[in-house]
C-alpha cells in the first residue's frame, strides 16, 4: 500500500514537473517549418505506434528531437517531444500514460538543458560548427538516456512484479544504450540534410535506414521463435514414440534453464543451456521402437543400442552452429560423476559443465514421472535421492544449486501420462537411475541406464 | 558422357562470372590508367572514401541463399561517386571514382583472402561496374559546379540526380543477378528479374539511401559526414548480420532435423537431400519466388518425417513400394507435426498433399499447391533413380512419363524433362 501511494507521489512529481517545463517551452518556442513537418511526423508515429511495437517508438522519437534541438531550438525540440506522447497505447492505465507523457517530456528537456549550456549550435551554424554539433547532441542523446533509464528505475523499483530495476539496467538499458547512441547520430544528419536545402524531404533520408535496420532487428527475433518452435515441435514427434517420456524434454529445458539462472549464466550460453536440455535425447530417434517400448529386461545388445543414443543425438545436431557446449552436452549426458557412466566414463569436472547440469535434471524429471513399472515420485523424496546420490553420479555442487532452486520455485511434474502398467515387471527407461544396479542389464556399477 | 556433360556445366557456370570479372578488370584498367595520367584530385576524400569501401569488404557477411553483402562498401562507393560542392572543391570524375573503388575493393579482399576467409571476385566486379553506372548517370544528370548551396532548387535537383543514379546502379546491378541466376540455375529471366529488384527494393534501397545521405553530408560537412553515417551504418549491418546467422541457423536445424528420418532407419543416406536437390531444380525451372522456394526445399526434405510416427521402418525406405494408403497417412501425419511448430504451415501443407495423385488432387482442387506436385515427382524420381544405383535416369523418366496426368502433374514432368535434359544428376 506505502509502495503504491509513494507510486503515485511520483507520478505526480514528474508531471507537475512536466507541465512547468511544457510552460517554459511553449513560451520560447519557435514555430517554424521543421517543427510543424517534424511534429506532424511525430503524431503520424503515434498513430502507427501500436502496429510497430515499442522499440520503435523509443527511436523515432528521440531522433526527432535531436533534429529539434539543431534546427528550432529546445523549446521546439520539448513541445514535440510532449506531441509524442499524445497517442498511446489505449490499454495502459490513465497513470501510465500521464508517466509516459511527462517522462518524454523530462528527457527533452533534459537533453535540450545539456545541448543549451554545452552551446550547441543552430541552423545555419550547423554546417559551419560539425563539431560542436556532433559532441553537443552526442552529449545530449546520452543526457536523455540517462534520465529516461533513472525515471524508469525508479517506477520499476516501486511496482510490484515488474523486472528489478538492476535487471533492467542491466538486461536492457545498458545493452541497448550504444546502439542507441549511434542511431542518435541519424537526428543529426537529418538536422544536416534539412539545412542542406531538402526541407521535409530529408525525413525519407534518414527513415528507410533506420526501417531497414529494425526490419533486421525483428526478423532477427522471428528466425529465433521459428528455430525454439520448429526443434520443440520436433522433439515432441521424437518422444510420440514413448508415451511415459512425452514432454520430458521440454521438461529437462525447463529445469536446467532454472539452474542457469540460478547459477547466472550469460545470455547466449543460458540460451545453450536451455537448446541442449531440450535435445539431450534427440539422438533416441535412431534407438528402434520395440527397444523403447520393450516391457521387461533389456539385453546386451539392446542396452548397447541405447547407449548409442547421445552419439546418435550429436550426429543429428552437428551440422547446427549452437555453442559447441551444446553438443558436448548431448554427448556425455549420461556419464556420472564417478566415471561410471557412458559413452566415455569420463569423470568428477572432465564431464563437461552442461552435461552435468542435464544429468541432474534428467534424473530428477525422470523420477519425478511415472513409468510403466512404477508410479511417479514425489519432488521431496526424488530430491533426497538427488542429494544421496550427490558424490556417484553428479556433481555436489550443481546438485545443491537445484535443491535450492526446485525448494525456492517449485516444480511442473508430468501430467496426463498413463497410469503404471501393472503387467510390467521391469521396462527400463535409460534415465531411471531408482533401480539401483539390480534393474540393469548391464552388470556395470552403471546402473540400469 | 555424364561426366562430360558436368564438365560442360561447370564451364557454363563460369561463363557468365568470366564475362563480369574481365569486364570489371578492363574497367578498372581503364580507369586507373586514365586517373594516373590525369592526376588524382582531393586525395583526403579519395583515401577516406577508399578506407571506407575496403573496410566495408573486409566486413562483408553472407545472407543464406544470396551472395555475400558489403553494404558498407557499396553505400561508401556509391556515396563517393556523387559527390560535390561546396565541400568538395574539385568533385572526382567518373574515371577516378572507379580507379578508387577498385583499388579500395582490392585492399579490402586482400585480407580475406589471406585469412581464408570466403570471398568472390565476382561480386565484388558487380559492385564495381554498378557504381561505374551510378557514377557516369551523376556526372550526366549534375554538372559539376551545381553545389549544395541551401537553395532548395539545387538541393532538389542534386536529390534527384542522386536518386536516379542510385536506381541506375541498383537496375544494372539486379540485371546482372538475373542473368547470372537464369544462367546458374535456369530460372527464367523474367522471373529471376523480379526476385533481383525485390532483394534491390529492399536492401538496394537503404544502402543507395545511406550512399545518397554520405554524398550529400559530405558535401556540406566535409570529413566529419562520413563517420555520422558510418556508425548507424554499423549498427544496422551488425542486425542484418544477427538476423543472417539466426536465419542459418534455423535453416541448418530444418536440414538437420529431416536427417532424422535416416538415422531412424525409414530412409537411405542422402535420401531426402537428393530429393530436395531435385525438388529445388524442379522450383527453379519453375520460377518459382524465394519464400516459396524455400517452403519447397524444406518440404522435400521433412516429406518423409511422418514415417517417425509409424512402427517399423520400411527397408531402404521405399515410400514406393508400399500401399498408397499408407503414405497419405504418413504425409498426413508429417504434415501434422510440421504444423505443430506453429511456423511452417505452408510447408505443412505441401508435405500433407505431397502423395496425392494428380487426379485425385491438384488436377480438381486448385487450393492444392504446385510445390505438392513437384515434391510428388522428386519423391518418385529419386525412389527410381537414387544414388545412381537404380535406374537410368532416362528408364526413369519413362516409367513417370507413364504417370503423366494421372498420378503427376504434367506442368511438373515437363520441367523434369526440361531439368534432365539439361544434364541434371545427383
Amino acid at each position: 500500500m506505502n509502495r503504491r501511494v509513494l507510486l503515485r507521489l511520483v507520478v505526480v512529481v514528474t508531471t507537475a514537473l512536466a507541465v512547468v517545463v511544457l510552460g517554459f517551452a511553449a513560451a520560447h518556442a519557435t514555430i517554424d517549418a521543421p517543427t510543424v513537418f517534424l511534429g506532424l511526423l511525430m503524431l503520424a508515429g503515434t498513430v502507427l505506434r501500436p502496429r510497430v511495437g515499442q522499440v520503435y517508438r523509443t527511436s523515432l522519437d528521440y531522433v526527432l528531437v535531436i533534429a529539434l534541438y539543431l534546427l528550432s531550438g529546445v523549446g521546439s525540440a520539448i513541445l514535440v517531444g510532449a506531441v509524442g506522447a499524445l497517442g498511446q497505447d489505449r490499454r495502459h492505465p490513465l497513470v501510465k500514460k500521464v508517466f509516459n507523457g511527462a517522462q518524454s517530456v523530462i528527457c527533452a528537456a533534459a537533453g535540450g538543458m545539456v545541448f543549451h549550456y554545452a552551446g550547441g549550435p543552430r541552423g545555419d551554424d550547423v554546417l559551419s560548427h560539425p563539431w560542436d554539433a556532433i559532441w553537443t547532441t552526442t552529449a545530449a542523446n546520452a543526457t536523455w538516456l540517462v534520465v529516461n533509464a533513472l525515471l524508469l528505475c525508479v517506477v520499476l523499483s516501486l511496482e510490484p512484479g515488474d523486472p528489478s530495476p538492476s535487471t533492467f539496467l542491466r538486461k536492457v538499458a545498458l545493452p541497448t544504450s550504444p546502439s542507441l547512441l549511434g542511431y542518435g547520430l541519424l537526428g543529426l544528419l537529418l538536422a544536416v540534410a534539412w539545412l542542406s536545402g531538402l526541407g521535409f524531404l530529408s525525413i525519407l533520408l534518414i527513415f528507410v535506414p533506420l526501417y531497414v535496420s529494425r526490419w533486421a532487428l525483428s526478423q532477427y527475433e522471428v528466425e529465433r521463435r521459428a528455430q525454439a518452435a520448429t526443434m520443440r515441435a520436433f522433439i515432441q514427434v521424437i518422444e510420440t514414440k514413448d508415451l511415459y517420456t512425452r514432454g520430458h524434454s521440454e521438461r529437462v529445458s525447463e529445469g536446467v534453464g532454472m539452474l542457469g539462472r540460478q547459477l547466472g549464466l550469460p545470455a547466449d550460453r543460458q540460451t545453450a543451456l536451455e537448446h541442449a536440455g531440450l535435445l539431450h535425447d534427440v539422438g533416441k530417434v535412431g534407438v528402434p521402437t520395440s527397444i523403447i517400448q520393450k516391457p521387461g529386461r533389456l539385453d546386451d545388445t539392446e542396452m548397447d543400442a541405447i547407449r548409442l543414443h547421445p552419439a546418435r543425438g550429436v550426429e543429428l545436431i552437428g551440422n547446427i552452429p549452437f555453442l559447441e557446449e551444446v553438443k558436448s552436452a548431448v554427448l556425455h549426458h549420461h556419464e556420472k560423476y564417478d566415471g561410471t557412466g557412458y559413452p566415455a566414463g569420463l569423470s568428477g569436472e572432465n564431464i563437461p559443465y552442461f552435461a552435468r547440469i542435464i544429468g541432474i535434471v534428467d534424473a530428477f524429471d525422470s523420477l519425478t514421472s511415472t513409468r510403466s513399472y512404477r508410479p511417479a515420485r514425489g519432488v521431496e523424496e526424488t530430491l533426497a535421492i538427488l542429494t544421496q546420490d550427490r558424490h556417484t553420479h553428479f556433481d555436489p555442487g550443481l546438485v545443491d544449486a537445484f535443491v535450492e532452486v526446485i525448494r525456492r520455485h517449485g516444480w511442473k511434474t508430468a501430467v496426463n501420462q498413463p497410469a503404471p502398467d501393472g503387467s510390467v515387471v521391469a521396462a527400463i527407461d535409460h534415465d531411471d537411475l531408482s533401480l539401483g544396479s539390480g534393474g540393469g542389464a548391464t552388470g556395470t556399477a552403471a546402473g540400469p541406464d | 558422357m555424364a561426366t562430360g556433360m558436368t564438365e560442360g556445366l561447370e564451364l557454363r557456370r563460369m561463363g557468365s562470372g568470366v564475362v563480369i570479372v574481365v569486364a570489371g578488370a578492363a574497367l578498372a584498367f581503364v580507369a586507373i590508367i586514365m586517373t594516373a595520367r590525369r592526376g588524382m584530385t582531393e586525395w583526403s576524400f579519395a583515401l577516406t572514401f577508399g578506407a571506407l569501401i575496403a573496410i566495408g569488404e573486409m566486413v562483408q557477411f553472407r545472407v543464406d541463399r544470396s551472395r555475400n553483402r558489403a553494404p558498407i562498401a557499396t553505400s561508401a562507393a556509391l556515396g563517393y561517386a556523387m559527390l560535390r560542392g561546396p565541400s568538395v572543391a574539385i568533385p572526382p570524375d567518373v574515371a577516378q571514382i572507379v580507379a578508387v573503388t577498385a583499388v579500395a575493393t582490392v585492399a579490402g579482399i586482400l585480407p580475406r583472402a589471406i585469412a581464408g576467409l570466403w570471398w568472390d571476385v565476382v561480386v565484388s566486379c558487380r559492385r564495381g561496374v554498378s557504381v561505374a553506372c551510378a557514377a557516369a548517370v551523376f556526372a550526366a544528370l549534375a554538372p559539376r559546379d551545381l553545389a549544395w548551396t541551401g537553395r532548395w532548387q539545387d538541393a532538389l535537383w542534386l536529390a534527384g540526380a542522386m536518386m536516379a543514379a542510385v536506381l541506375s546502379a541498383g537496375i544494372s546491378d539486379a540485371l546482372i543477378g538475373a542473368g547470372q541466376a537464369t544462367e546458374r540455375y535456369n530460372r527464367p529471366f523474367p522471373a529471376a528479374l523480379r526476385d533481383e529488384l525485390a532483394v534491390m527494393g529492399r536492401i538496394g534501397i537503404a544502402m543507395g539511401i545511406s550512399g545518397i545521405l554520405l554524398a550529400s553530408g559530405t558535401a556540406l560537412l566535409g570529413l566529419w559526414a562520413p563517420p555520422l553515417v558510418v556508425v548507424p551504418l554499423f549498427l544496422t549491418q551488425f542486425a542484418f548480420r544477427r538476423f543472417a546467422s539466426a536465419q542459418r541457423t534455423y535453416r541448418t536445424t530444418v536440414r538437420s532435423m529431416a536427417r532424422s528420418t535416416e538415422i531412424a532407419g525409414f530412409s537411405s543416406p542422402g535420401q531426402n537431400a537428393r530429393t530436395a536437390q531435385l525438388a529445388v531444380a524442379l522450383g527453379h525451372d519453375l520460377g518459382l519466388t524465394p519464400p516459396r522456394m524455400e517452403a519447397l526445399e524444406y518440404a522435400a526434405l521433412l516429406s518423409g518425417v511422418g514415417q517417425l510416427a509409424l512402427a517399423d521402418p520400411s527397408p531402404g525406405g521405399a515410400s514406393l513400394l508400399r500401399t498408397r494408403a499408407e503414405r497419405q497417412r504418413a504425409a498426413e501425419i508429417g504434415a501434422s507435426v510440421i504444423e505443430r511448430s506453429g511456423v511452417l504451415d505452408h510447408v505443412a501443407e505441401i508435405v500433407r498433399h505431397s502423395n496425392d495423385p494428380y487426379r485425385q488432387g491438384r488436377a480438381n482442387n486448385a487450393s492444392i499447391p504446385l510445390e505438392s506436385g513437384i515434391v510428388n515427382v522428386a519423391l518418385a524420381y529419386e525412389q527410381l533413380v537414387g544414388e545412381g544405383t537404380g535406374q537410368s535416369p532416362g528408364k526413369a523418366m519413362e516409367s513417370i512419363g507413364l504417370g503423366i496426368g494421372a498420378e503427376y502433374d504434367p506442368v511438373v514432368v515437363e520441367s523434369l524433362r526440361r531439368v534432365i535434359g539439361r544434364g541434371f544428376r545427383f
